[in-house]
């Protein structure tokens, strides 16, 4: 019975280990059980190897035992709380992305070059360790390392958040089909970062409720800090209705 | 022996294209039917799927049927006993009754029948082609259209065919005039809207029950897509698309158009006999609303060939594939319609009329759209105030249906006015009446075409919902999804010209009423037939309640022949009172002659002045004299407010009804969530079956006491209030019905596709708080839409229909009871 490892790291993280898969323990988490997790739950599987002491892997693999009829463990929770800044970006492989009814979509790592972003001003979600949305004028990379700065008095150690779709109709008003609430303070927002003017990032929502969030994703996610960036690439909506079409209907949904 | 009695009665040649018309049309629908047939009903999935959706819909059907069965029972005993025993019926009552249920009860059969076979089909055929999806949708909605206006015309012309030549024939007595075959044909008429109204009520309570607890536990609880297979309710749902938008619109629009027919000739042999016209131009009168539909039969063949579409079809482009259908046969009625009135030697005011009602039917439906599609104002403002949150929703859709019904209501006045006026209305009653009549047969004539286009929603929508749950290629769901759209604003179209074809043939049917009251008091006045002491020419007897009956010599006292020796009459001194001897022998009694038995027309019986008895009979206006019935009789007030209080009670019944069944579907898909944690997971099967048998308990238990209230009420009404203030309720019904449905469909409509339009990317899209906002809109407004709406429609035909079956009883007994409660006549 193999034994994974996932990181969960949506409002809150969470290290836990399963002998389900990937698709078996997203189904799991959102649907699988009266606890389950309402909402949003995105989580990476990691290779348990990587060499940490803050993770004595041989050990909670034996904690990680199957049930005594011989079923499967569905989650061994084996840490919570400040658990992404201490797991090296070389262990994070694919980023699965849950809906709320248990479908899960695999994303794959991917080269990011910084000359993709190409827009003045960006919408970033932060999804981990705390969940603002800002508006920044800064690219994705710079953003990671201006975040994670310990020079800079509000920082975390590292960040895991999405680039969120923007896009402006004729009159400066956001596209009618973005679902962010209040889209006028966004736009307001995005002016006084707008070529850096006055400030390079500005908190838009210090905690906002993901509204259909996974259509408002726009290249991807990304994890990074001051040491690097790992990018994993949305799908296009093409791609996503032809070739992950149950997923996206149930992503669409809410 | 037969046959030479029969021909005695030799009906013209030309009559007989009505039937082959009627069978025509049924051909087609078998033609189009094998069509379908004979395509591939997908794989092995897809078929899994119908499958499940065609258990479904019969398991509902054989359970309403036998409800319906009981209750049909019920009202035969009823009518059987009125007939035979009471006297107060034409004994061929209860028979026509049967066959008028039998009939709209087949016409849902074979409709649903074809639909739920073709919705794989369409799938299927959507992974060919565009064009092939819509075909076989679109011929699938065929099959249902002409299958309705086929059974109707020919249940109609058989019954005229058979009381006409062979009734006399087969039992003996006297051939039946041209007025008892009508208002006895016209009495089908209750059979049919009996049959519409549970088809109505039952389907309608099953459907929403079956999408409003699908939709909350499913997509609001769990997060799951609608037509997933994983929601136990997701069958069910797709059941009731069939169920309530194919059975029950048939079953609605086969009355409708049964009614429309039926009425219209009545009124048209009723003016032709008050006018004192000849044989021929009464037949030429009575055939040709059965002329025109059976006109509006071709061509709706004709127009269902024009529909198709090309490869790369927008939403326009379809929309307009389905509307040439529908223009074109539209200009060819009209033009048609000239030439038939031409040929039948009619006033030119006929054709007028028929404009009239061929207009009238195109503005509603264009005035439904504007209500409710999203391209206009009305839609795009609920949107707007679903940013606001759902209570501005609701006060916006409420507000935005309730204005709406300017559209329906003045065209169906300035219609009535106008078909009024053409057949000069003014100077003629019974003509004036008889044009609004023939309007709403105009309207209706095309309706194989028009209901085609209606069943065809369901089916696209059913087609959609196999495709996403048999995971067809992207391209596949584009294109049903496409048809699917097309289908919701074809069926919001459809709502609102059963609502408006329903006003226009109640108002018909409200004429036609005064017609049986006509028969019902001869045939009182016939049940107490005295012969006449030797010598005289006629014996006077007063049978109460201010009636009267002329008793010529002759009869051999069986009861037809009892009519055919009797003239009725009630007490009256108008235009065409005629002075007899006082039946004490005690002076002279003023009395307008009501009917004339068939036997006694050439009777010289006349009055001390000289003139014939049955020179003239009583108008309609006699009618209203003789009955009181004018604003300042409280019993018409009563009546009319009675007829308001039944629409508001009988919507709320019916509200009621789906959120009880609702809740037992919510109850039952939550239950099968929490005992089968595998169902979320893909790893268990829902339970189907159990969710399509508490839709279908639900439904059949709930759908009881509306009906029962719509059927009971005017009986009530009339055996307490008697005439006038039972055409108060008609009249009150038929007002506060016409604007309710009409407010109800569109409002309902109109949320539906606030959200639709804002699920397509405005406003933030799906998922976001607007969407939120207009989901609740559109919850509330299913039942507005597919439930309470629709049911109203037959509520206002089945109260005038079950008046006209109940006349005589009303006729003989309420002022029996008027007088024991001190309340008059």
């Amino acid at each position: 019975m193999n034994t994974h490892l996932y990181l969960m790291c949506y409002q809150g993280e969470a290290l836990v280990a399963s002998h389900l898969n990937a698709e078996q323990f997203g189904a799991y988490m959102a649907v699988g059980t009266q606890k389950h997790t309402s909402g949003n739950l995105l989580f990476f599987e990691l290779n348990p190897e990587f060499s940490s002491d803050f993770l004595r892997w041989p050990a909670a693999k034996v904690d990680c035992a199957p049930h005594a009829d011989g079923s499967p463990r569905r989650s061994k929770y084996l840490s919570i709380y400040r658990v992404l800044e201490h797991v090296p970006l070389s262990a994070f492989g694919k980023l699965h992305l849950v809906t709320r009814d248990g479908r899960v979509l695999s994303l794959d790592a991917a080269n990011y070059t910084e000359s993709e972003t190409s827009a003045s001003v960006h919408l970033y979600t932060e999804l981990a360790p705390v969940c603002p949305r800002v508006v920044s004028s800064l690219s994705p990379a710079a953003f990671a390392r201006f975040i994670t700065d310990p020079a800079n008095p509000v920082s975390v150690p590292r960040v895991f958040f999405s680039d969120s779709l923007i896009e402006r109709e004729a009159d400066g008003s956001l596209a009618g089909y973005l679902p962010y609430p209040n889209p006028a303070h966004i736009v307001d927002c995005m002016n006084d970062v707008e070529g850096g003017k006055t400030k390079k990032t500005k908190t838009v929502e210090r905690n906002p409720q993901l509204v259909a969030f996974y259509r408002t994703i726009g290249r991807g996610f990304f994890l990074g800090d001051a040491g690097g960036i790992k990018f994993y690439p949305f799908p296009t909506r093409d791609e996503l209705d032809d070739r992950h079409h149950v997923w996206w209907r149930s992503a669409s949904l809410d | 022996m037969i046959a030479a009695e029969s021909a005695a009665r030799v009906l013209p040649g030309w009559w007989w294209l009505a039937p082959l018309a009627g069978v025509l049309a049924l051909v087609m629908a078998y033609y189009f039917y094998a069509s379908i047939m004979r395509a591939s009903p997908g794989n092995a999935r897809m078929q899994e799927i119908a499958g499940y959706v065609r258990e479904g819909a019969y398991a509902y059907l054989r359970r309403q049927y036998k409800v319906v069965g009981l209750v049909f029972l019920g009202l035969l005993v009823l009518l059987s006993i009125m007939s035979f025993v009471l006297g107060v019926q034409h004994r061929l009552v209860p028979f026509a009754f049967l066959t008028g249920g039998l009939f709209s009860g087949l016409a849902g059969f074979i409709g649903m029948k074809t639909a739920t076979a073709a919705s794989a089909r369409t799938a299927q055929g959507a992974s060919e082609s565009l064009n092939r999806g819509l075909t076989i949708a679109f011929r699938a909605g065929a099959v249902m259209g002409l299958t309705v206006v086929g059974l109707a015309l020919i249940d109609i012309t058989a019954w005229f065919v058979y009381l006409y030549k062979y009734h006399h024939v087969v039992f003996g007595g006297h051939p039946m005039n041209l007025e008892t075959i009508t208002v006895v044909m016209l009495c089908f008429g209750m059979g049919a809207s009996t049959q519409a109204l549970f088809a109505r009520v039952g389907g309608g309570i099953y459907t929403k029950a079956a999408d409003v607890g699908a939709d909350l536990v499913g997509k609001v609880e769990a997060g799951i897509p609608e037509d997933d297979p994983r929601n136990p309710a997701t069958i069910a749902d797709n059941v009731g698309d069939n169920v309530g938008d194919v059975a029950g619109m048939g079953a609605d629009l086969y009355e409708s158009y049964a009614g429309s027919i039926l009425a219209t000739a009545a009124l048209g042999v009723a003016a032709a006999t008050v006018g004192n016209w000849g044989i021929g131009q009464t037949f030429a009168y009575l055939a040709t609303p059965m002329m025109l539909a059976a006109l509006g039969i071709v061509l709706s063949i004709f127009g269902i060939f024009l529909v198709r579409t090309r490869e790369d079809a927008s939403m326009k482009v379809l929309l307009a594939a389905l509307n040439r259908g529908i223009y074109v046969s539209s200009l060819l009625i009209v033009i048609g319609s000239y030439f038939l009135i031409r040929a039948l030697e009619m006033p030119m005011g006929v054709f007028w009329s028929i404009l009239v009602g061929v207009v009238l039917g195109i503005v509603i439906g264009k005035g439904t759209e504007w209500a409710t599609a999203s391209d206009f104002k009305p839609t795009r403002f609920i949107a707007d105030q679903a940013q606001t949150g759902p209570a501005t929703v609701i006060i916006g859709g409420i507000a935005e249906g309730l204005l709406s019904t300017w559209i329906p209501v003045l065209a169906v006045c300035v219609g009535t006015l106008l078909a009024f006026a053409v057949m000069g209305g003014f100077v003629d009653l019974l003509a004036g009446l008889y044009g609004v009549g023939i309007a709403a047969v105009g309207m209706l004539s095309t309706l194989g075409l028009t209901l085609a286009t209606d069943a065809y929603g369901p089916i696209a929508d059913n087609a959609g919902g196999n495709a996403e749950m048999s995971y067809l290629p992207k391209e596949v769901r584009h294109r049903t999804d496409a048809l699917d759209s097309l289908g919701n604003t074809t069926a919001a179209i459809g709502k609102g010209f059963a609502i408006g074809s329903a006003a226009l043939t109640a108002l018909a049917l409200l004429a036609s009423y005064i017609e049986e009251v006509r028969i019902g008091i001869h045939r009182e006045a016939a049940a107490a037939y005295e012969a006449p002491a030797d010598g005289a020419p006629y014996v006077l007897k007063a049978v109460g309640g201010g009636k009267y009956g002329l008793y010529f010599a002759g009869s051999d006292g069986d009861r037809d022949s009892d009519q055919f020796h009797t003239l009725s009459a009630f007490a009256g001194t108008g235009r065409n009172a005629v002075v007899v001897p006082a039946p004490d022998g005690n002076g002279e009694i003023s009395v307008i002659i009501t009917e004339v038995g068939e036997l006694i027309k050439g009777v010289e019986a006349v009055d001390r002045d000289g003139r014939r008895l049955a020179a003239t009979k009583a108008s309609l206006e006699d009618f209203m004299t003789f009955y009181n019935v004018t604003l300042m009789n409280p019993k018409v007030m009563v009546g009319v407010f009675l007829g308001v209080l039944m629409v508001f009670v009988f919507s709320a019944l019916t509200m009621k009804a789906v959120g009880r069944a609702a809740y037992a579907m919510v109850q039952e898909v939550r239950r099968q969530f929490r005992e089968k944690p595998g169902i979320m997971e893909g790893t268990e099967i829902p339970d189907y079956a159990r969710c399509v048998a508490i839709s279908t308990a639900g439904a059949q238990r709930e759908m009881l006491l509306p009906s029962i209230l719509a059927i009971a009420a005017p009986v009530l009404v009339g055996l307490f209030l008697n005439i006038s203030g039972l055409l108060g309720l008609l009249v009150g019904g038929l007002c506060a019905g016409f604007s309710m449905a009409v407010f109800m469909a569109n409002a309902g409509g109109a949320w539906d596709n606030a959200k639709k339009y804002i699920e397509a990317g405005h406003l933030g899209g799906k998922g976001s708080l607007a969407h939120k906002a207009a989901v609740v809109g559109d919850t509330v407004g299913d039942p507005f839409k597919d439930t309470c709406g629709p049911s109203l429609n037959i509520l206002i035909k089945l109260m005038t229909m079950v008046s006209i079956v109940f006349a005589g009883l009303v006729v003989k007994y309420a002022p029996m009871i008027g007088a024991w409660l001190n309340l008059g006549n």
